[in-house]
């Protein structure tokens, strides 16, 4: 397959200041793919994600967007290859579900952010496809969580990004909104070749919409394949659980 | 084994009639209701400020006829109600306007800066601190003989606004609940209040009588020069601040999506917290300092307009603040007539319980 890479790490290595949570990342991210990052709790994700959408500068190595360093290109440049969804619960009082889903346009609109026709559209097309038109007019503050996952993720759509990073993004969703949810990552994945790189708990999840799984362990990647190495006994290695422990239990 | 994909088929587009004709401000509106919404509010408060406007030039010592304003404001008729017109209470109404204006602004920028609906310049203590630059500095300048203009007044209440806020920023570093750093704000202004009071209490000065009435808030005595100096500083910091619509409003998803979204976060945090500070320094520098305009004025505003869209939010609460200013000053000069009440008096009257209504509604979330 000679699939188009969108991102990549080089000899990554990321943490806070002096201190080195996370070395030796390489991975090629390609198109159209949905790539699941796993690993116990404090093992690197969050940190791994924050350097690959520019947050944290790398301690040593690079990030690259197509075939640029992260570091040479601008803010702007960045925001239209790049989006992000991030579980943060922020919920600002009186914006409509349509202002900010049409927020995703940041990077495309002029100075004082007035929404051109093509912007308009993109929000329309954003909205249609995550099956948020009906909630064009509502308050954030009036939806449900379920739903306002998914007009994040229509404002993401319709930041027209070739990779789209998410953390979390089912933590606050029934199991139906769940299923929809990734359902719609698999859309966009297939239908518009977004590249999805997201870290999830949930590991019958991952196995049901992953391309490609990462697994990070104590900073580093410990496994980087198919969803074969979604099994028993590799996820009780990875979690850290001993074959003694919670026997009958079976993790997937 | 993958999800089978499913598209839901969208709304059938039977309000795209309704979507394509409206717009304001550069937004479409899915809505017309909205649209409506926020004109009719800005006629609103354009129609309070002319009859504020009216009623301020009518009322005083000494009556004039509302008949006879036009006349008067197109310079024809002499006499005694022309001068006091002209001289005393135009000066002063718009002053009132403009500072009452920039307050508000800045406390709009203040509450998207630390994402909290109560923070303001007074509330922050950032009005104290600039009140305690203005008063050394006058002092030790009337001592010295000098007499300083008002930009260098307006250069210390900057100053004192910039350390207060330093220190507001330290502690927000220190502590992310919101109301443990409403209650370090509110602390150090009764500090430097403190300190003010007794700095002006020991002055040995023939000005003792206006810098103790400075002190408390007013804008009684305010000139065309006043006005000249205040309006050109807060025609420039409220128009930077509007052309950052576009960034703050992004910041407004909380400091990350801002990123994401490709604004320079930390560029736009200083260039607010400066705009911010910049503008509660030239109303107390030329006012004194002035309660809760700037807490109470953008809250009222959200409530009118339903919207926080800084594109909106700013040249309302710039009309919104002269509203508020005008009225409080009306009130302020003919309640007691002839004795005047401080501008604060009658700005924390009608501003400090729209604090309560924001803490009361606000109550399920921790502020």
């Amino acid at each position: 397959m000679n699939d188009k890479i969108t991102l990549s790490a080089r000899d990554l290595s990321a943490g806070y200041g002096s201190r080195i949570v996370l070395s030796d990342i390489n991975f090629d991210l390609a198109e159209g793919r949905i790539i699941s990052l796993i690993g116990p709790n404090g093992s690197g994700k969050s940190t791994l994600l924050k350097t690959l959408m520019g947050d944290l500068a790398p301690l040593k190595g690079n990030v690259l967007l197509g075939d640029r360093d992260l570091g040479e290109l601008t803010r702007s440049e960045i925001a239209k290859a790049m989006a992000v969804m991030m579980t943060g619960n922020i919920r600002p009082e009186w914006m409509t579900c349509r202002e900010m889903v049409a927020s995703g346009r940041y990077p495309y609109t002029g100075l004082l952010g007035k929404l051109r026709a093509a912007d308009d559209e993109a929000v329309d097309g954003a909205m249609e496809l995550t099956g948020t038109s009906d909630l064009s007019s509502l308050y954030i503050t009036e939806i449900s969580d379920g739903q306002r996952q998914r007009v994040l993720l229509a404002k993401a759509i319709c930041q027209e990004p070739d990779i789209l990073i998410l953390d979390e993004p089912t933590t606050f969703l029934d199991i139906r909104y769940k299923l929809e949810f990734l359902n719609l990552l698999r859309l966009l994945a297939e239908k518009q070749h977004v590249t999805i790189l997201m870290s999830l708990h949930e590991l019958e999840l991952v196995r049901l919409v992953s391309d490609r799984v990462i697994c990070l362990k104590d900073g580093h990647m410990d496994a980087d394949g198919g969803t074969e190495v979604l099994n028993d006994v590799y996820l009780r290695k990875l979690y850290g659980i001993g074959e003694n422990e919670f026997p009958g239990y079976r993790i997937i | 084994m993958t999800l089978p994909i499913c598209t839901k088929s969208g709304n059938d587009g039977d309000c795209a009639q309704e979507i394509n004709s409206c717009i304001v401000f550069g937004y479409r509106c899915i809505d017309m209701r909205e649209n409506k919404r926020l004109l009719t509010s800005f006629i609103l408060l354009a129609a309070m400020l002319v009859l504020l406007f009216v009623l301020n030039v009518a009322n005083g010592s000494r009556a004039v006829a509302i008949a006879d304003i036009p006349a008067i404001l197109m310079g024809s008729g002499g006499g005694t109600a022309h001068s006091i017109i002209w001289s005393i209470r135009l000066p002063r109404i718009v002053t009132a306007m403009i500072l009452g204006g920039a307050l508000a602004v800045s406390g709009f920028l203040l509450q998207t800066f630390f994402n909290n609906p109560i923070a303001g310049p007074f509330i922050l203590g950032i009005s104290s601190g600039s009140k305690l630059a203005v008063a050394l500095v006058m002092i030790f300048s009337l001592g010295a003989g000098l007499h300083l203009g008002s930009f260098a007044m307006v250069l210390a209440a900057f100053a004192g606004a910039m350390a207060v806020t330093g220190f507001i920023l330290a502690a927000s570093q220190q502590v992310h609940r919101m109301s443990v750093l409403i209650i370090c704000g509110v602390m150090v202004g009764y500090i430097c209040s403190a300190i003010t009071e007794i700095v002006v209490t020991f002055a040995d000065d023939s000005n003792i009588v206006n810098l103790h009435n400075w002190s408390l808030g007013t804008f009684s005595g305010s000139t065309w020069s006043d006005v000249a100096s205040a309006g050109s500083v807060v025609a420039l910091a409220v128009t930077a601040a509007f052309l950052l619509s576009k960034p703050i409003g992004a910041y407004q998803l909380g400091e990350s999506a801002a990123g994401s979204l490709g604004v320079n976060v930390l560029r736009l945090r200083i260039a607010v917290i400066l705009l911010s500070s910049v503008l509660s320094a030239v109303v107390t520098a030329f006012a004194g300092p002035v309660s809760f305009v700037g807490v109470a004025v953008p809250h009222l505003i959200r409530n009118l307009m339903k919207t926080q869209r800084p594109i909106v939010m700013i040249p309302a609460c710039f009309l919104g603040g002269a509203v508020f200013c005008l009225f409080s000053d009306l009130i302020a000069r003919t309640l007691f007539a002839p004795t005047e009440l401080s501008i604060s008096t009658v700005t924390a009257v009608f501003g400090a319980p729209c604090v309560i209504w924001i803490m009361m509604t606000r109550n399920k979330r921790p502020i």
